[in-house]
């Protein structure tokens, strides 16, 4: 299907549904970058130093991306990022644990799981009815290519030699978490019937362990079963998160309160 | 990739913006526009992008110039000039500003209103920057 579908074209449904598929998508993005420039100087390299902060500005942009979507649909930046109640955010859980101290183990696995459903989910939206959203794709993925080869070069590093056990222990603890990176959205069925995506989100998640099973296991790492892992109780896709994202929220929007609230479009200056 | 191949030298490989084809009728120059949509072109190609010295119509981040008639706030009808451009990178801390230029370039042509619409089909690439936009990077110091 050529991407067709406006804004103005949306029944109700239609708009809750492409809501759905973009606030995953934005707040994966946002809160992945927000825990990435935490590692901004403690990388073990310059190089990396360098490389997080730019892997970092790239999942900002692509935020950018998706949620100037929803302000296409009439939301505004304060109340999608620094007044929406944080039990309103639908990112994966992954994405909002802090690191285990010092852990560069648990950066690059966090990486690789997640850039490696974030190429899936953008090449799931490439031939997407909804034209908007067509635009960017294109961009996002290209811009997205890099990040997964940083993470796949230093998996490869991490576990030729004495830090395997960290690999293992890592994945151990996030695995369980990056499990909900394809759990059934709200509107899984509109979102299909109309082309948003497509792919079933089931079959995603199906893609997705067929190509990360077995590259992990490759390296010497044990992968704990998709069907017996214990699942966390949140679920993050569904509002409920563990009790870091609370604190994470609280910190990010500090400035922004203490500013009382400043208009993100008057930062500009007029130059012109 | 291996470890091996991420320090041979690949890294080069990441600056891909360098590849790729200008798209057939990119870059858009505004050439042949005429009337008030000229008058938007001229003022855009005195926005610089903040980084280089190169004008963003030379860089080529415009994609279309157009001004159409719509109805006012008070019914009565009105212009409005609506750029669609691109950024060369979606992390771009500068779009504020460069929009923010925009909208006034176009206002400043006369329209009653403006519209900036960001546009990221076609992908940018470096062969989008026109001859013009080539010389000043070249003056600038970069090798293109």
């Amino acid at each position: 299907m050529a991407a067709s579908l406006t804004p103005e074209d949306l029944d109700e449904t239609q708009r809750a549904a492409i809501e759905e598929l973009l606030f995953r998508m934005a707040d994966d993005e946002y809160v992945q970058g927000e825990r990435l420039i935490e590692w901004q100087i403690y990388a073990p390299t310059l190089e990396s130093d360098l490389a997080l902060a730019n892997i970092a500005q790239d999942e900002f942009g692509h935020a950018r991306l998706w949620y100037d979507l929803l302000e296409e649909l009439g939301h505004t930046e304060a109340e999608l990022i620094w007044e929406r109640p944080a039990d309103e955010f639908k990112h994966t859980t992954l994405v909002e644990l802090p690191f285990e101290e010092g852990d560069w183990a648990d950066v690059i696995v966090r990486c690789y799981l997640f850039d490696s459903a974030e190429r899936l989910r953008l090449e799931s939206l490439v031939d997407t009815s909804y034209a908007p959203l067509a635009d960017r794709v294109g961009k996002a993925l290209s811009e997205e290519r890099y990040h997964l080869e940083n993470a796949q070069s230093w998996l490869d590093r991490l576990t030729d030699g004495d830090s395997l056990e960290h690999v293992q222990d890592a994945l151990e603890r996030l695995f369980p978490h990056a499990l909900s990176l394809f759990g059934e959205p709200e509107y899984e069925a509109e979102i299909v019937e109309n082309g948003f995506r497509t792919d079933a989100i089931d079959d995603l998640r199906v893609e997705w362990l067929e190509t990360v099973i077995p590259y992990l296991e490759s390296l010497g790492l044990n992968v704990p079963d998709p069907d017996d892992a214990e699942r966390p109780t949140p679920r993050g896709r569904d509002g409920t998160h563990t009790e870091h994202w609370d604190e994470l929220a609280a910190d990010f929007r500090k400035t922004y309160n203490e500013l009382e609230a400043p208009e993100p479009a008057r930062i500009g200056r007029e130059r012109a | 990739m291996s470890a091996d191949d991420a320090s041979n030298g690949t890294a080069c490989g990441y600056t891909d913006y360098a590849d790729g084809e200008a798209p057939e009728s990119f870059p858009k120059t505004g050439d042949g526009a005429t009337g008030v949509e000229a008058d938007i072109w001229e003022a855009l190609y005195e926005i610089e992008d903040p980084e280089m010295p190169v004008s963003i119509v030379d860089l080529g981040l415009i994609y279309d110039v157009r001004v159409v008639e719509q109805e006012g706030d008070d019914g009565e009808p009105e212009t409005l000039g609506i750029v669609e451009m691109t950024l060369t990178y979606t992390g771009c801390p500068a779009r504020d500003y460069i929009t923010n230029d925009v909208k006034c370039a176009i206002l400043a042509s006369g329209v009653d209103d403006a519209a900036v619409r960001l546009r990221f089909t076609p992908e940018w690439n470096v062969n989008m920057v026109t001859e013009a936009g080539r010389e000043a990077l070249r003056d600038f110091g970069l090798g293109v």
